[in-house]
């Protein structure tokens, strides 16, 4: 049904042409769940926006075929591009946040395809939009067809960009990174979801994902890319089973595993660097000018204590009041109640997204002698001596320092951030997911060198996370939150072995770790 | 790295300004002729190699007006920009950053403001400086240019206030401001060493059609005749 042969996408916006994708094959039957996996910059999204024809005729240069039902794509004209284009062919994005207009209803912009490619009544494209919306698996249609995008969560909206691609009845939906954004448990439903539109409807679903174990359970075929080239394609258990080429194995070793046994280490005669104690918090929001206020509490009593040299990892999915534990702790919300004992100016924090976490106007060695700035008492030498060792300590060139955080990779500034944190020499540091953000080799190497920072300098970590699979390579103790309070607590080994609450059973599930035990 | 382009737009704007700024420079120093004698000879004279821009209805040199009026105006636009981005950075800093009852308080003053055109406002505090019923005031400013520039300059800090606190709002969620908050920065080195540079990009295109604005403010005052005062000459 679709084919692809030789595609090259080159760039001409500067002077010298710039090619991101070489040589590019595939072929989709029809009811194909095919699957593209690789790295950032691997040219994976340009592959399926050519395909939707979403690339500019202006700057870019395309050779090759694209064939759909025997239709030439590439040369197609552009009336017939957007004929197909919502009709037969669909994408979901990855950000529901931004892909739906704010300003519209859900109905209007589920609808918007039938106006163009029907010749529907207004009768028929409603009842058509509720179908939709009922396929989506959306709780009360006809509500959520009057509703706007900011009414509805993260996971409602993108069941809503997934019924507004499904309501022509495409025979190619296009799905790039459509679960990137959401929670683990949502994640699994709309993997589920795909999967009965793929049954039912027999839609080809093209999948691009970064997240191997995600395209391990959808799809039938595997395209492995990596710098615009096809490393390796074939069927899916073939390709995890026993991959043929070097990169395909190194990217199936980066997933974090629960295969080794861990050795447990008792803390309890370490000095306690952080204790917290029945911290609650509650958020207040007023309903109208004279509404009464309305009372949300997000943390409800919590309470641990923290090692030297121990990693405490925290999973929960958003909303559980993570994050706001993360900002009492290191004292950016003064709001809460219980107590709080850690040394003044003893915790520091990494972020999660290394693209808002360093000052873009800044050079890195500015960035860096910072902490030492405000702390005073260090001429300038000593600050950038310090900093560059800082550099060095975190595996980076020191060279960089003259350089701005919009020239470095997200691997790099992730570094930069965690030595950032580290300038003040913190007891504790708060990692508030710090590796999702990142590709899968990447997020290893972050993740061994914090491994490597805690041994040689005795951090205590709290490492915050929803990946259970992270957690269980670099953590101590797991701490498992619910609704703003911890429902399980104890060493990985326990909890993912013999968890006592259903919340952690749910989210071991969704994990596809639930069978861990039988391992042990 | 990219590789920086030649930018012709900047280049022929350089161009464009140093002339004006050669002119005015030069006017300092030297100017051809009196530029506030009267001579009813020359009254409306036309161009000749002696006046080359000709002469106005009281026989004043046009070429020699343009020198000094280039300085007055060039001297109005600087100052007037001045005080509105300095008072309006200032202003939108702090209900940018701190929102609450400063926000409340100092945005409801500056949409009280903006209520008004520009001009009116000006207006409103030339009266101000009226020496009859003000003498302090006159006394302080005099009449004429500075004025003017005052007049002006309050009556920008609204609009410079509001791009810069709608700025400010979004940077102050970003998470390299978390960070220097939690290493300890004041909230003045954060609002002005760490947040500032990251909204120039913003400011500087506000700042210039601020220039441009202030030009044209200034011509409708003197237009209104409360602008510059005669005999000075302005653009």
């Amino acid at each position: 049904m679709l084919e692809v042969r030789d595609l090259n996408i080159e760039f001409h916006d500067h002077s010298k042409p710039e090619t991101v994708v070489y040589d590019f094959d595939l072929v989709m039957e029809e009811g194909d769940i095919v699957g593209i996996v690789g790295e950032s910059g691997s040219g994976k999204t340009m592959s399926a926006l050519a395909i939707c024809g979403l690339l500019s005729r202006r700057d870019m240069k395309k050779r090759g075929q694209i064939l759909f039902q025997g239709k030439e794509l590439l040369t197609c004209s552009r009336q017939e591009m957007r004929e197909l284009q919502g009709d037969d062919i669909a994408i979901i994005f990855q950000e529901p946040m931004t892909s739906l207009n704010p300003v519209m209803k859900i109905g209007w912009q589920v609808e918007e395809a039938l106006k163009l490619h029907t010749n529907m009544t207004k009768e028929k494209r409603y009842e058509r939009a509720i179908w939709a919306l009922r396929e989506a698996e959306l709780p009360f249609p006809e509500k959520v067809y009057d509703q706007y995008p900011h009414e509805l969560s993260g996971g409602m909206r993108q069941r809503v960009m997934i019924a507004a691609a499904i309501v022509c009845r495409p025979k190619i939906l296009v799905a790039d990174e459509p679960t990137t954004a959401l929670d683990v448990t949502i994640q699994a439903e709309i993997i589920e979801l795909l999967q009965k539109l793929n049954r039912e409807y027999k839609t080809g679903i093209l999948f691009i994902s970064h997240d191997l174990s995600l395209v391990r359970k959808l799809c039938k075929r595997v395209v492995v890319m990596q710098n615009g080239y096809i490393v390796e394609q074939g069927n899916t258990e073939q390709i995890f089973g026993n991959p043929q080429k070097e990169y395909t194995k190194h990217l199936i070793a980066a997933i974090p595993g629960c295969d080794q046994v861990k050795e447990e280490k008792d803390f309890f005669h370490e000095e306690v660097v952080l204790s917290v104690k029945d911290i609650c918090v509650s958020y207040y929001s007023s309903k109208g000018i004279l509404g009464k206020k309305q009372e949300q509490e997000v943390l409800k009593g919590v309470d641990f204590t923290l090692h030297k040299g121990e990693v405490l990892g925290m999973v929960g999915e958003s909303g559980c009041g993570k994050s706001t534990l993360a900002k009492v702790i290191v004292g950016l919300n003064k709001a809460y109640s219980g107590k709080l004992e850690c040394e003044a100016g003893s915790v520091q924090m990494v972020f999660q997204d290394p693209y808002s976490s360093l000052n873009p106007r800044k050079t890195i060695g500015w960035i860096l002698e910072e902490p030492l700035k405000v702390k005073g008492g260090y001429t300038k030498e000593q600050r950038r001596q310090k900093a560059l060792s800082m550099l060095t300590k975190v595996g980076l060139d020191p060279e960089i320092a003259n350089r701005y955080p919009g020239q470095l990779s997200g691997g790099q500034r992730q570094r930069v951030a965690i030595g950032l944190a580290l300038m003040s020499e913190p007891k504790v540091l708060v990692a508030d997911e710090p590796v999702s953000a990142l590709d899968v080799t990447i997020q290893a190497q972050i993740l061994d060198l914090l491994q490597r920072l805690k041994e040689e300098m005795g951090l205590a970590i709290l490492f915050i996370s929803h990946d259970l699979r992270v957690v269980y390579e670099l953590c101590d103790h797991v701490i498992i939150m619910e609704k703003g309070k911890i429902v399980e607590r104890g060493t990985p080994q326990k909890i993912y072995t013999s968890h006592e609450h259903p919340y952690t059973g749910e989210l071991l599930k969704v994990a596809g770790i639930e069978k861990i035990a039988e391992k042990f | 790295m990219m590789k920086k382009k030649r930018n012709d737009i900047l280049v022929t704007g350089s161009i464009l300004t140093s002339v004006m700024l050669l002119m005015i420079l030069v006017g300092l120093f030297f100017l051809p002729y009196d530029p506030e004698t009267m001579n009813i000879d020359l009254k409306f004279a036309g161009i000749s190699w002696r006046h080359p821009f000709g002469c106005d209805n009281y026989g004043r040199d046009i070429f020699t007006r343009v020198m000094v009026g280039a300085k007055t105006t060039l001297l109005v636009a600087v100052g007037t920009v001045g005080i509105g981005a300095g008072a309006g950075v200032l202003i939108g800093a702090f209900t940018g950053y701190f929102g609450g009852w400063i926000d409340e308080v100092l945005m409801r003053v500056i949409d009280a403001l903006f209520a008004f055109p520009s001009i009116l406002l000006a207006l409103v505090v030339v009266s101000l400086f009226d020496s009859e019923k003000n003498q302090v005031l006159s006394l302080l400013f005099g009449s004429g240019k500075y004025q003017v520039i005052i007049a002006l300059g309050i009556a920008f800090i609204p609009s410079f206030a509001r791009v810069v606190r709608s700025e400010y709002l979004k940077q102050r969620e970003m998470d390299y401001v978390k960070n220097a908050k939690i290493m300890g920065c004041g909230h003045l080195r954060i609002m002005f060493v760490h947040i500032l540079p990251n909204i120039l990009s913003v400011l500087v295109p506000t700042l210039m059609i601020g220039f441009n604005n202030a030009v044209l403010a200034e011509a409708g005052m003197s237009y209104l005749g409360i602008g510059v005062q005669p005999p000075d000459a302005s653009l």
